[in-house]
């Protein structure tokens, strides 16, 4: 029965693997790059669920982590010649696991909506320190620099092309993602989900429930900071807003959508609303023309705040798929 | 008179007088605001012995129990575990010394199989900060867990989750749950509550099967599992020992007459 389903899960998980990788073939170079970056959104929505899913707390903060490992990632391609992609990968890892470390420490004494806010709190310390320090940050302006190439030292060395840059964050998130189910399935993964499910009683066996929290929080911190490292070499700057704690909540959006506990959930989640979110803004101006090819003069129609729909189906989707976009197909599909 | 001598020494072989004990309290108290649930208790249990606590409600049985396994900071006095200081330390800590616990209240992982709930409970003690293999690979651990389903008659139930079993079910896994941990010390707070004549004599026969190897403090308010289950009682009554002796001579006490036994 388990065997059974493994062998699916893993016939399930090399289709969906091949389909990535020739996905772009088909694609203009536009959508190349919101493929892209989906992958990485969603990678920051899976190292959340460690946290929300998995463990039961809620982390704004991890807008903190993935900053970090922007500005980490910055810090190694505009200080070394020519800019390494280890080394970005280094600072960056580096960067964000440090302030997931500070911000562990102090914030997991606290549970529920008070681990929130603290972890809030923390990401705006750093979106404040960030914005105001630009000798060192640039400020609200953020700091631009050039993008890596694809190079093993003494190995070889390509630039990036929109094609390559997709294939290399398609591994490093399949290779997250393998990460991540390892350690949710480990013994240590099995302690936070009892924490998770009866946080008195875990302690009451002889868990030390606190440094299990820091960890876990650690781990988080480090993946996303993954994902701000794999943003930066993407789109060449790095910027403060992605420090503002929105961008936490944004993760958390992605996780409730796609469900929570599943580490895929969150990347779904992802990708329904980033895709969503760029159909709906291109819906009405749409409407608005072929509505005045047939002579129809439709103030305002251009302009409609698409993201009231977007919220009334988010909205919707939490209503009726309490578990989300992965959930209820899961179910839908077991039926 | 020879009846008298064979039955005293079966009580003494049973419950090894004299022995140092494994736990003792001295003057242990606490407050909640103006009300002190426990007060000046001095406690001591030998090891191998069945001890009940009983007293009324609110006389500050949980509480004691709470104060033990460090839920519940005493605001005076100190207790001692084999003869090591525990006053104050976290519930995990003195978990690991060997003390565990069972709930009043059923106190289990509602959303994870049996065999999980204590798989994880024996898995406290080894390979917890295990990151990168599967958790089923530590067949150890597994073994341990079946091996407790078994001692606590739910091996057949192993893949159920936990909140489809029956009440007396759960109750059972609770102790199973505490066993796992491989304590020395197991407090038990009204394992046969809600439980049907048949459950309660099932549950106070693995409490036997189980005695062999650990000390029992039980927290029961069946007067006549009590009597005959525990070696020695203790009487609680608005947080201060009241009396403390053999079944028979709990039994016999006017002051325990008068207060509990009465109703
Ligand atoms: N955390 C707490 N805060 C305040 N008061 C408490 C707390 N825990 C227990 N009490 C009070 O302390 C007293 C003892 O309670 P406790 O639960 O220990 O009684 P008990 O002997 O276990 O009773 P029962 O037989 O009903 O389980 C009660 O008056 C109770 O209301
Ligand atoms: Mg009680």
């Amino acid at each position: 029965m388990t065997a059974r389903r493994t062998r699916i899960f893993w016939m399930a998980f090399a289709v969906i693997l091949a389909l990535l990788i020739v996905m772009p073939f088909g694609l203009p170079e536009f959508w190349r790059r919101f493929l892209t970056e989906i992958l990485i959104w969603g990678l920051l929505a899976m190292s959340s669920d460690i946290l929300i899913g998995y463990t039961g707390m809620v982390s704004f903060g991890h807008s903190a982590f993935f900053g970090l490992g922007m500005y980490g990632a910055a810090a190694a391609l505009l200080t070394t010649r020519p800019p390494s992609l280890w080394l970005a990968l280094l600072y960056g890892l580096i960067a964000a696991a440090t302030v997931a470390a500070f911000v562990a420490y102090f914030s997991t004494r606290l549970r529920d909506i008070y681990f929130a806010i603290t972890t809030l709190i923390f990401s705006q310390i750093f979106y404040v320190i960030i914005f105001t320090w630009t000798d060192a940050t640039g400020g609200e302006n953020g700091l631009a620099f050039s993008r890596p190439a694809l190079a093993i030292p003494g190995l070889f060395s390509l630039p990036f092309t929109t094609l390559t840059l997709y294939w290399f964050v398609l591994a490093v998130v399949t290779g997250s993602y393998l990460v991540l189910r390892r350690i949710t399935r480990s013994p240590f993964g099995m302690v936070l989900q009892s924490i998770r499910e009866n946080e008195a009683r875990t302690r009451a066996i002889g868990y030390p429930v606190e440094r299990y929290k820091i960890v876990a929080v650690m781990f988080s911190g480090l993946f996303a900071g993954l994902a701000g490292v794999l943003y930066a070499i993407q789109n060449r700057f790095a910027a403060p807003d992605f420090v503002f704690f929105v961008v936490s909540g944004e993760a958390v959006i992605y996780n409730i959508m796609g469900g929570v506990g599943t580490l895929v959930g969150p990347i779904v989640g992802a990708a329904a609303f980033l895709l969503l979110r760029e159909g709906l803004s291109r819906l009405f101006p749409y409407l608005a023309s072929v509505a005045s090819q047939h002579g129809l003069a439709l103030p305002g129609l251009a302009e409609f705040p698409y993201l009231i729909p977007l919220g009334i189906i988010f909205i919707a989707i939490v209503i009726f798929m309490p578990q989300g976009l992965l959930g209820f197909a899961r179910r839908r599909l077991n039926e | 008179m020879a009846a008298d001598l064979s039955s005293a020494a079966l009580a003494a072989a049973a419950a090894p007088v004299g022995a140092a004990p494994v736990l003792r309290t001295e003057d242990l108290g606490i407050r909640f605001g103006g009300l002190a649930a426990l007060n000046g208790v001095n406690f001591a249990v030998a090891r191998g012995e069945i001890r009940a606590v009983i007293g009324p409600n609110g006389a500050g049985k949980s509480t004691f129990f709470n104060c033990l396994t460090g839920v519940l900071r005493p605001s005076s006095g100190r207790i001692l575990f084999n003869d090591d200081e525990i006053t104050g330390l976290s519930p995990n800590r003195i978990s690991r010394k060997g003390i565990a616990r069972s709930y009043q209240i059923t106190n289990i992982l509602p959303n994870a199989t049996t065999l999980e709930n204590v798989r994880i409970a024996a898995q406290s003690r080894r390979h917890g900060w295990s990151l990168f293999t599967h958790h089923r690979a530590f067949r150890d651990i597994i073994e341990k867990a079946e091996a407790v389903l078994a001692t606590v008659g739910l091996a057949a139930k192993a893949d159920e989750l936990a909140a489809n079993l029956s009440h007396g079910e759960q109750r059972n896994l609770e102790i199973g749950i505490a066993l796992a941990t491989e304590p020395q010390l197991l407090c038990l707070d009204e394992p046969t509550a809600g439980m049907s004549a048949g459950e309660t004599d099932d549950t106070i026969a693995l409490v036997r099967r189980i005695a062999r190897d650990l000390t029992i403090l039980i927290v029961e308010h069946d007067m006549t599992v009590v009597m005959g289950l525990a070696h020695r009682i203790t009487v609680l009554h608005y947080g201060a020992i009241l009396a403390e002796g053999t079944p028979a001579e709990i039994q016999s006490n006017p002051r325990v007459l008068e207060v509990y036994l009465k109703t």
